[in-house]
């Protein structure tokens, strides 16, 4: 990919032979994407910087709160890398892109939310807090796990193999198939999750007051991210997962089951996205059908950031995309002058997904260009 | 699973699917919707064909069996798949009764759903209807499994026409009524009569026979001296422009507005198919194009545009320019931010660029809704009042009008894809689809016909937009979300990427089809999903399929791909 351009740059490229039109010549040897690219970089570079330097000096904004929002990218964060390690895993054995994780994420956290609501009536989720949230983990991992291996098996299975654009086409059409089977089974509306008590309010940690919730979370994601951590490092069906990523066919002539490996990859992945799920809603509570698709593609997003297909880069991409998600608006935009910045802050996502998959589509821990296939 | 015998698994799967359709709400909507009024509904109808296919998938020998007992296998997987629904409504029943309101939880398993899974009985004699009604399908099932391919293609032709014509019933009735034809003998209530049914039926099946006796339409045409393959095509053109050209006259302007809505995602579907079809680039962002079009009409036509310094409240006396002034330079625009998108991004491998083109469309609508920007483009409320594009004496806010207009731009946009599609550059796409590196080998530029593709759909993209804002008179971020993307691309996929009639007949089924079916507004995106995972599962090429995408589709691997469907239809396996 890359090589034949640069040919187009120096003039050599196989095309000046063929095309004897001037202006075509012209077009080809112009750098026009050098030329974007090189623009962009320099805008964005330049609204950042004058934004954040400007935001400063309004001293608008105290140290807390630089920390509070801080914290609560991190907690964001924790979420977007939990889910995206579904992204990666899925991408790291079968490179497609499974674009309806984001719905295996929903499943398990609405279906979890008629749980936590008859247990908070009853009010035995005030009462066994600890009990009840480790029942609701359990709950919306197992759902998702389902879903997740439903979809395996119905949908990408038979397409091992098929041309690229062919997953992805039914991975659209399955997730828009699951937002409306689950919009179709528990109702339209937005509900509002139980809260729990004791993770309501904030402690004071170094000085700075932290919603309790928001460690939780952070504690939370770090507990299932080092548990995948080991499965995949420590674990035979780890080192088969990363066989059959590593090679297919290979794996299979070692003695692998392929079938049952890449079905695992699905059930971690979606396990891992009904806890995520579990820990949003502690965030952010309310649930309903809906609910998974911008936390999918904001996971995706942390798992390119990251580089796709490393469960490390998960990590980091999912944290630094949280931070940059609720610090940025307010530190890179009010010293523009633009008004309620917060509203801007899908551009923040997006750019970010953007920008990453041009100047660096393999993430900050992948390989500079991916497998090509 | 492996256990059990295929007409066990085949028949769970099908009961399965009934649960389903039921707890997801789509039976009670559509026992709304009557085939032949008063005798059957649409929900009975769909109960009818989960069992009949069934059994008639248990018919078939299994993937390690060479030959199978359909007599046996088929009625046995209609009743469990009738068992299984008739355990399920007596299951919800007791737990109802226990004081555990299934519908607690799931808001469609009500006492109307097992109403109509019951038939209206007790759930003892449900069951035992459920199991008779799974056992004779299954049966009747087996029959058609073992017939002749042409009795089989005459049975299956006939019912399906007429529970199309059924669920058609309103249209025919708006254009026998335009007509001045009488249709009460054939339509009642929006469905079919008894009698209307019996005659629909009839004529199909004849119909269907004497096509299949004679080998097709065409070949029979052929057979009258002095008919040549050239004057069936010539009068074939002709009938459609002429019926296209009266359509809105039969019909109201209800149903001439719709058809402009179709013509619009015609519009956007043939400029899609050049991004997705002939180049071979996944667009999710294909909206953003869209709205580019309808806000740049909407800034420099309307009124209440800031250009001219109006607001909402205190419009200006007239927009900026004119609408034909205003069209070409909105296409300009696009075919500008299409560059500055494209360049950028092209180089990316396809299922990348898939999601690079969503956020950017993301990231369009979330500027328009903005506060930012809200002093320039309306922020939520958008801009409002656009005048209709200018037509001499025409008043082109009336639907039928609008619609003439609409069909204008579908007709030069329907030759220009065409054209394009066999020229250089519609080669050029094609060699580049099927293998980047040996196009790049082959002297194509591919950043290029990349860009030229993505541009060529912008400009689309962005008629249509701009139609669509002077059809609504006005534009709003909330006509600019990402289905509208995702209906754009079902329609391409639905009728087969990079072929032509396939977006019009796409454009037909997943957008007119649904206007006019209001029990199915609900659950069209329902049914998109299915629609998108089915095609792709099983005939990745689409319903008309351009021959040579058919070939790409299915040259690498021919097995999994068949195999595949086997494995989806029966469930689980090994």
């Amino acid at each position: 990919m890359t090589a034949p351009l640069s040919l187009n740059r120096n003039g050599h490229s196989l095309t000046t032979n063929v095309s004897s039109r001037n202006y075509r010549i012209l077009f080809e040897r112009l750098p026009v994407r050098r030329i974007i690219l090189i623009t962009l970089a320099l805008v964005i570079s330049y609204g950042v910087i004058v934004g954040t330097v400007a935001t400063l000096q309004t001293g608008r904004y105290t140290t807390a709160d630089w920390v509070n929002l801080f914290v609560a990218g991190v907690a964001r964060g924790s979420v977007y890398a939990i889910i995206a390690l579904g992204y990666t895993l899925v991408y790291g054995i079968l490179f497609i892109i499974n674009f309806a994780h984001g719905e295996v994420f929903m499943a398990g956290t609405f279906t979890t939310f008629f749980i936590a609501s008859g247990l908070s009536s009853t009010g035995v989720l005030n009462q066994y807090p600890i009990p009840s949230l480790i029942l609701l983990f359990l709950c919306s991992a197992l759902v998702s796990m389902l879903v997740a291996v439903i979809l395996e098996r119905v949908a990408y299975r038979p397409l091992r193999g098929a041309p690229r654009l062919v997953p992805l086409i039914t991975a659209i059409g399955a997730s828009l198939f699951l937002q409306y089977t689950f919009r179709g089974f528990y109702g339209a509306q937005v509900n509002a999750y139980p809260n729990i008590d004791i993770l309501q309010g904030t402690i004071s940690l170094g000085g700075y007051n932290v919603q309790k919730s928001q460690i939780l979370v952070t504690l939370g994601a770090l507990l299932l991210w080092l548990a995948l951590f080991f499965v995949i490092e420590r674990t035979k069906l780890g080192r088969a997962m990363r066989a059959v990523g590593e090679d297919r066919e290979i794996a299979a002539l070692m003695g692998i089951n392929v079938d049952r490996t890449i079905i695992s990859t699905f059930a971690i992945g979606g396990a891992l996205a009904g806890a995520a799920g579990i820990l949003f809603v502690q965030l952010f509570n309310s649930v309903w059908f809906f609910m998974g698709f911008i936390p999918g593609i904001k996971a995706f997003t942390a798992a390119v950031l990251g580089g796709i297909g490393s469960i490390t880069g998960a990590a980091l991409g999912g944290l630094v995309l949280g931070i940059l998600e609720a610090v940025g608006p307010i530190l890179f935009l009010t010293g523009l002058g633009i008004p309620s910045p917060n509203q801007l802050q899908p551009i923040i996502s997006f750019g970010i997904l953007v920008l990453v998959l041009i100047f660096r589509p393999g993430g900050f821990l992948g390989a500079p260009e991916e497998k090509r296939a | 699973m492996s256990r059990l015998p295929r007409w066990a698994r085949v028949g769970l799967l099908g009961g399965f699917i009934v649960i389903y359709l039921g707890a997801v709400g789509m039976l009670e909507s559509f026992s709304a919707r009557p085939i032949v009024t008063g005798v059957i509904q649409f929900s009975v109808v769909l109960i009818a064909v989960v069992y009949m296919s069934s059994g008639y998938l248990a018919a078939r020998p299994g993937k390690d069996e060479l030959e199978s007992n359909p007599r046996r296998s088929a009625p046995l997987a209609g009743v469990v798949a009738g068992a299984l629904v008739g355990v399920f409504v007596i299951a919800m029943t007791l737990l109802a009764e226990a004081g555990y309101n299934p519908r607690d939880m799931f808001i469609a398993i009500n006492p109307a759903l097992l109403d109509i899974l019951t038939f209206g009985q007790s759930i003892w004699a449900g069951l035992v209807i459920e199991v008779v009604l799974g056992g004779v399908l299954g049966l009747a099932a087996s029959y058609l499994y073992t017939s002749s391919p042409n009795t089989r293609s005459i049975v299956v032709t006939t019912l399906t026409t007429v529970v199309m014509v059924a669920l058609a019933a309103p249209l025919f009735t708006v254009m026998f009524d335009g007509l001045g034809i009488p249709d009460s003998w054939l339509f009642q209530r929006e469905g079919l009569t008894v009698i209307g049914a019996i005659v629909v039926a009839t004529a199909t099946a004849f119909l269907k026979w004497y096509l299949l006796k004679t080998g097709g339409a065409r070949k029979a045409m052929l057979q009258v001296p002095k008919v040549t393959e050239k004057n069936i095509n010539l009068t074939l053109w002709l009938a459609a422009g002429v019926v296209l050209t009266v359509l809105p006259w039969i019909v109201n302007t209800f149903i001439s507005d719709v058809l402009g809505t179709v013509g619009l995602y015609i519009l956007l579907g043939l400029g899609l198919n050049i991004v997705v079809g002939y180049a071979g680039l996944l667009d999710l962002g294909y909206v953003a194009f869209f709205a580019v079009g309808a806000y740049s009409i909407a800034v420099l036509t309307a009124n209440t545009s800031f250009l001219v310094g109006g607001t909402v409240n205190a419009p200006a006396a007239e927009g900026f320019m004119n609408f034909w002034v205003a069209l070409p330079i909105t296409i300009v625009i696009a075919v500008i931010i299409g560059v500055l998108i494209g360049a950028p991004v092209l180089r990316l491998r396809g299922d990348y660029l898939a999601i690079v083109t969503l956020g950017f469309g993301e990231i369009i609508r979330t500027l328009v809704l903005s506060d930012w920007l809200k002093p320039y483009l309306g922020g939520p409320q958008g801009i409002t009042q656009i005048p209709p594009p200018p037509l001499g004496p025409l008043n082109t806010r009336d639907p039928r009008i609008l619609y003439y207009l609409i069909l204008a731009f579908v007709v030069i946009s329907f030759f220009i894809a065409t054209r394009l599609k066999y020229s250089r550059v519609g080669r050029a796409w094609a060699a580049m689809r099927e293998d980047e590196d040996v196009a790049e080998g082959m002297g194509i530029s591919v950043v290029l016909y990349k860009i030229l593709a993505f541009v060529m759909g912008a400009a689309v993209g962005c008629l249509g937009g701009a139609f669509f804002a002077t059809k609504l008179s006005v534009a709003n971020p909330g006509s600019f979300t990402l289905l509208v993307s995702i209906n754009v691309l079902a329609v391409v996929v639905l009728g087969g990427m990079g072929s032509i009639p396939g977006v019009i007949v796409g454009s037909l089924v997943l957008v007119g089809l649904p206007e006019l079916l209001r029990e199915f507004g609900e659950f069209r995106l329902h049914i998109y999903g299915i629609i998108l995972v089915a095609i792709m599962l099983l005939k990745p090429e689409g319903l008309i399929p351009d021959a040579r995408r058919a070939r790409e589709l299915h040259h690498e691997d021919e097995e999994p791909i068949t195999d595949v469907a086997h494995v989806a239809i029966a469930g689980g396996h090994e």
